[in-house]
């Protein structure tokens, strides 16, 4: 990595070709598609390349692109479920398949219907399989805020899959 | 995966940086992690050849808040009805300087556009660009049934599958940029590209990649030297540029 300093074309290809291939993996696994992942990515850089040039951690910035790139392609999805386009499903981690929603298409239904941290929290823990710590460390917030999120989620799927609430 | 295993964004912090990693014990012993590894590295390795290229220069313009500073030019030379070819070149606003004009092959003209880290510019045959400088393309078919493919070699003998990309089949093709593109591996020498306009989508990808291994395979003076496919694929429209990767 080189130091950050003044902005430049030849620093954001750098940063780019640092951190892209990461936040296209990303978007490739939540949108499934790689024209969209292609796009997205392309996004979330343009969007935060120049706040990007002024850290120097990958241990800091990846968490934090992942996050946006997380949320960014979340909302692709939810857009694309709102123009009744592809259905958004979710891959969800081998380990949590016991996780009690009936399939994935309904799982990415009920996603979309949450706001952008409780969506951060349900796909972190429930599609990526992250520990409640690193989780909570990826995003910037509270162990018990990411439990508390995640328990209102669940709560609230629950209701949403047992047709509790329209 | 097991519950044992690192997060996705855990194992995108060993991949850049190893050394730091605390994974680097788990997944060095780990079947289901170098699995997700090497995806990973081939879903990467998708994103420098093929993402990277195509996208670098709108991050870069909003590097500098100038979104807006490069746009595709395009300059018309009608000289007869092969030689009528449509140039594009990416340059900075305002008046247009010191274009390149690529190939003209046989039916068809490309057009090869490098990014070494110095701005874009339009190659010329035999140029000499950095060894893993960045590529875009254009091509110009003289017909409409094109089913473009582009490929290069290098002079190990190595083939490289440019366009379309791997699992997807050609489409046909008109006069115009080329989706995507590409990065040079980093290895000095030469490195013929190859833009073929198969006769239909039946043609596969093996049959255009023996096609330029039958002409351009053995050692670097076969690279500079093979200019155009051989035997049954001669009458393909089809062209060729070769660049000089230099380290």
């Amino acid at each position: 990595m080189a130091e950050a300093g003044v902005p430049s074309r030849e620093r954001a290809a750098e940063i780019y070709r640092t951190y892209g291939p990461a936040v296209y993996r990303r978007c490739l696994k939540l949108l499934r598609d790689k024209e969209a992942a292609s796009d997205a990515t392309q996004e979330v850089f343009v969007k935060l390349v120049r706040d990007i040039a002024k850290l120097d951690d990958p241990a800091i910035v990846l968490p934090w692109l992942y996050r946006v790139a997380t949320n960014h392609c979340l909302n692709v999805l939810r857009n694309r479920n709102r123009r009744g386009e592809t259905p958004m499903e979710l891959e969800v981690a081998s380990d949590v398949a016991e996780a009690p929603f009936p399939d994935r298409h309904l799982a990415g239904t009920i996603l979309a219907q949450f706001d952008e941290g409780t969506r951060a929290v349900a796909v972190g823990v429930l599609v990526d399989g992250m520990g409640h710590e690193e989780l909570a460390g990826a995003l910037g917030i509270s162990r018990k805020t990411v439990e508390r999120r995640l328990a209102r989620f669940l709560e609230r799927a629950r209701k949403l899959v047992s047709g509790d609430e329209p | 995966m097991t519950p044992r295993c690192p997060s996705d964004l855990a194992l995108e912090l060993f991949l850049l940086q190893p050394e730091r990693s605390p994974e680097s014990s788990h997944v060095a012993d780990c079947p289901s992690c170098a699995s997700r590894l090497a995806r990973m590295r081939e879903e990467g390795d998708e994103f420098r050849r093929f993402v990277f290229p195509r996208t670098v220069e709108a991050v870069e313009d909003a590097m500098e808040k100038r979104r807006f500073r490069f746009h595709w030019s395009f300059v018309v030379a009608p000289v007869g009805a092969l030689a009528a070819i449509a140039l594009a070149v990416l340059v900075p606003s305002g008046p247009p300087k010191d274009y390149e004009y690529g190939v003209k092959g046989s039916g068809m003209a490309l057009a090869v556009y490098v990014n070494g880290g110095q701005g874009t510019s339009a190659a010329g045959d035999g140029a000499k660009v950095p060894a893993g400088a960045a590529l875009r393309f254009k091509v110009q078919p003289a017909k409409h049934d094109c089913y473009l493919w582009i490929l290069s070699i290098d002079a190990k003998g190595e083939v490289s599958r440019l366009y379309p990309p791997a699992g997807k089949d050609p489409e046909c093709h008109d006069a115009g940029p080329v989706p995507g593109g590409a990065v040079l591996d980093g290895q000095p020498g030469p490195e013929r590209i190859f833009a073929v306009c198969a006769p239909t989508k039946k043609v596969v990808w093996p049959e255009v990649k023996a096609a330029v291994e039958a002409v351009a395979k053995g050692g670097p003076e076969r690279v500079r030297a093979a200019r155009s496919l051989g035997g049954s694929h001669s009458g393909w429209m089809q062209a060729s540029l070769l660049l000089e990767k230099q380290p």
